[in-house]
């Protein structure tokens, strides 16, 4: 059955570009958010995201009224079940309470099979499934940023998902474009497990002095042929962000190799959280750019 | 015989029922937002009935069930019951180095069309939905598919290679297939008519300039040369799509700004043409209105368009030894005397005059615009692609029949 109608729940970064990138596909999305002021920022940064891809000539002014058109905002959760939806992404901030919270509102008024969509990094699905009235119908998507054009998704599977809210749940990701690979749940499912120790790898070769912040990534970029360096992906993701994912992995797991170069704690804690504040291992202008050879961190022999 | 001809877009379904025998259009229509909400049908009768309805349209079976349906309705139809249709005629954009000419569709026709998707990927899989659905609504009546490729494929090697290594022409068919084939052989098939000689006999240049423009060279009854190429991209300066450009541009480009492959898609696509030029607007119709206010950029735009349509009538002249007929047709070559007047400008040499009154008098009418002493004469006739499917649809079914 193809998919019409998808509930978002939050307007946050990750809400954001999964609500363009579904509506981009011509599926009405109802997103919701908990204040006007929520719902109107969420709004607003999807137009100007979609006004840096029209500025790039990779859409048109069309192509935005069209998805414009689809995203319908909301501040009650009710508006999902009149609006009958299909399935449901809860994109709200990365905590157990509060996922668990607003799946279960759903839950309780919710009296169609829906889909139970939860976009996390870190969380295990089983938990956030626990309590609730239709546990075989909780997934995991793990989302990319940028979702409009991070081609992949992990589905991730908890203890009690079912074969066909996966396959389900394949089907819409391959709807809206994404290619999707199949997880069973486990602390930093592929990318955050394969990808964090590399990136508190390339802290701590900064740390240590043995190169600059742009020749680390330089290295990393020509030598292996990656779109972009450690560091610099270190500042897009967020070095806060980055931290949290360590201590979780570090906490579940309990392997050295999970634990947090002293040099992201340091930075954290200065408020130097990367390219959201323009300020991280490297400095950027108010459009975003990097400054070149300005780095946040000085290396003294 | 009734013929119903079907357009399948992504989220479109054009339609035209025509009796062959007479070549009138009953009923014409457009289903649109298929699978959106607000889909629509609108529909308009011969007598001039006409209709339009908003609801739920999932997909192009739903979409072409409400069409059968509005065509059988008491107050908009125009036949009782659907077995009044004789056959179905479908536009298939990419028919590949297969088709040569429209076939009666069988299971091997379709695996073969689904084989093309590689080369048409934003318009066969559409095309393939319609007919699938066609075939379970309508499921004894015969299925033709015409392809917009079709009438360009007898061009010699010599003008469909490109100059790239041979083994990628080998290993994914890079060629030029050319489009708009129904088009260029409808106008070219009238200008015949109207020269009162035999198509086979005639050097035609057909010019359709719409929203997507092409050329074609069309030689002893055969297109041998056509402007657009492997894609739609090629050629003349269309909407919103370059033509013809230093495809070494393109690769600058995206190392300098950091671009995609689907943006640099899009910037060929849909940011280029008139739009990207004037910055304006992609219609012809703004761009002449903004240039006669002095724009300068709308003049340049215009100036770029028309010139490369005159290289490409001095090229195609070249190609053929020589030209007895130029046709203009589609939305700007019909309606447009300033864009056919500055093609032709400068060309007298070769034989090319244009009447200025004729010229202005011509708008969406079929008339000569060349002067008597004019060596090559210069038509504007207007196309129509769908009287071209149901007039085949009818000469294959008929052919099978007996």
């Amino acid at each position: 059955m193809a998919i019409q109608r998808v509930g978002i729940i939050g307007g946050g970064t990750m809400g954001r570009g999964i609500a363009q990138t579904v509506a981009a596909k011509g599926i009405d999305v109802y997103l919701v958010e908990i204040s006007q002021k929520a719902l109107d920022d969420a709004i607003r940064g999807i137009v100007q995201n979609i006004d840096a891809e029209i500025a790039k000539w990779g859409m048109t002014e069309s192509d935005k009224r069209a998805i414009m058109a689809r995203i319908h905002g909301t501040l009650q959760l009710e508006e999902l079940r009149r609006q009958n939806v299909d399935l449901i992404i809860e994109a709200v901030p990365e905590e157990l309470t509060a996922k668990k919270r607003v799946l279960g509102e759903i839950d309780s008024f919710c009296n169609r099979d829906i889909l139970f969509i939860t976009n996390t990094a870190t969380l295990s699905i089983t938990e956030i499934a626990a309590d609730l009235k239709r546990k075989d119908r909780v997934i995991g998507m793990h989302f990319l940023n940028p979702v409009p054009k991070t081609a992949l998704v992990e589905i991730v599977r908890g203890l009690s998902t079912s074969d066909k809210t996966f396959k389900e749940t394949k089907n819409f990701a391959q709807e809206i474009g994404k290619t999707p690979v199949e997880v069973f749940e486990y602390p930093g499912y592929i990318t955050a497990r394969v990808i964090v120790p590399f990136l508190n790898e390339a802290m701590y070769v900064l740390m240590e002095g043995v190169a600059s912040a742009d020749d680390i990534d330089t290295a990393m970029r020509l030598g292996f042929n990656f779109g972009i360096g450690p560091l610099t992906l270190v500042d897009q993701i967020g070095l806060d962000e980055l931290l949290l994912w360590m201590e979780s992995l570090f906490r579940e797991l309990g392997e050295l190799k999970y634990r947090p170069c002293p040099l992201l704690r340091k930075l954290v804690r200065a408020g130097y959280l990367g390219k959201k504040v323009k300020k991280g291992i490297f400095e950027y202008d108010e459009h975003g750019q990097k400054i070149p050879g300005k780095s946040s961190v000085l290396i003294r022999h | 015989m009734k013929i119903l001809v079907l357009n399948c877009g992504s989220s479109s379904v054009k339609y035209q029922l025509i009796d062959s025998d007479n070549e009138q259009t009953l009923a014409k229509g457009l289903v649109e937002r298929i699978g959106m909400s607000g889909a629509s049908l609108k529909q308009s009768r011969f007598d001039g009935d006409k209709l339009h309805y908003v609801g739920e349209i999932l997909d192009h079976t739903m979409a072409i069930e409400n069409v059968l349906a509005v065509l059988m309705s008491r107050n908009h139809g125009v036949i009782k019951d659907r077995k009044e249709i004789d056959a179905v005629g479908h536009r298939v954009v990419h028919g590949g180095e297969k088709f040569k000419e429209s076939v009666l569709i069988t299971r091997e026709v379709m695996d073969t069309i689904k084989d093309c998707i590689d080369l048409a990927p934003l318009h066969n899989p559409h095309n393939i939905k319609g007919i699938q659905a066609a075939q379970r609504l309508l499921p004894d009546i015969p299925q033709v598919a015409v392809f917009d490729t079709a009438f360009h494929q007898n061009m010699p090697q010599h003008a469909y290679m490109y100059a790239l290594p041979y083994s990628l022409y080998r290993k994914y068919s890079i060629r030029r297939y050319g489009f708009h084939g129904t088009s260029h052989h409808y106008v070219s098939h009238v200008a015949a008519e109207m020269m009162g000689k035999p198509y086979e006999k005639l050097r035609i240049i057909t010019a359709h300039l719409g929203n997507g423009c092409s050329m074609a060279a069309i030689m002893n009854g055969h297109s041998i040369d056509t402007s657009m190429g492997f894609t739609p991209v090629e050629g003349l300066v269309m909407g919103t799509r370059s033509g013809d450009i230093d495809p070494a541009i393109i690769l600058h480009v995206m190392g300098q700004e950091e671009l995609t492959l689907a943006q640099a898609n899009t910037l060929l696509n849909k940011h280029s043409g008139l739009w990207g030029i004037s910055g304006i607007s992609s219609d012809a119709r703004e761009i002449i209105e903004e240039a006669e206010n002095d724009n300068k950029r709308a003049q340049l735009a215009l100036d770029v368009m028309t010139y490369r349509i005159k290289k490409y009538i001095g090229a195609y002249t070249a190609a053929m030894g020589g030209l007895d007929v130029l046709v203009f047709t589609a939305g700007i070559g019909e309606n447009s005397p300033v864009v056919r007047e500055m093609s032709c400008r400068g060309l007298e040499l070769m034989g090319l005059k244009i009447d200025s009154v004729k010229n202005k008098e011509a708008l969406g009418k079929k008339m000569q615009i060349s002067t008597p002493d004019s060596k090559a004469k210069v038509f504007v006739i207007p196309t129509n692609e769908e009287l071209v499917i149901a007039r085949d649809t009818r000469d294959i079914v008929s052919a099978s029949k007996n």
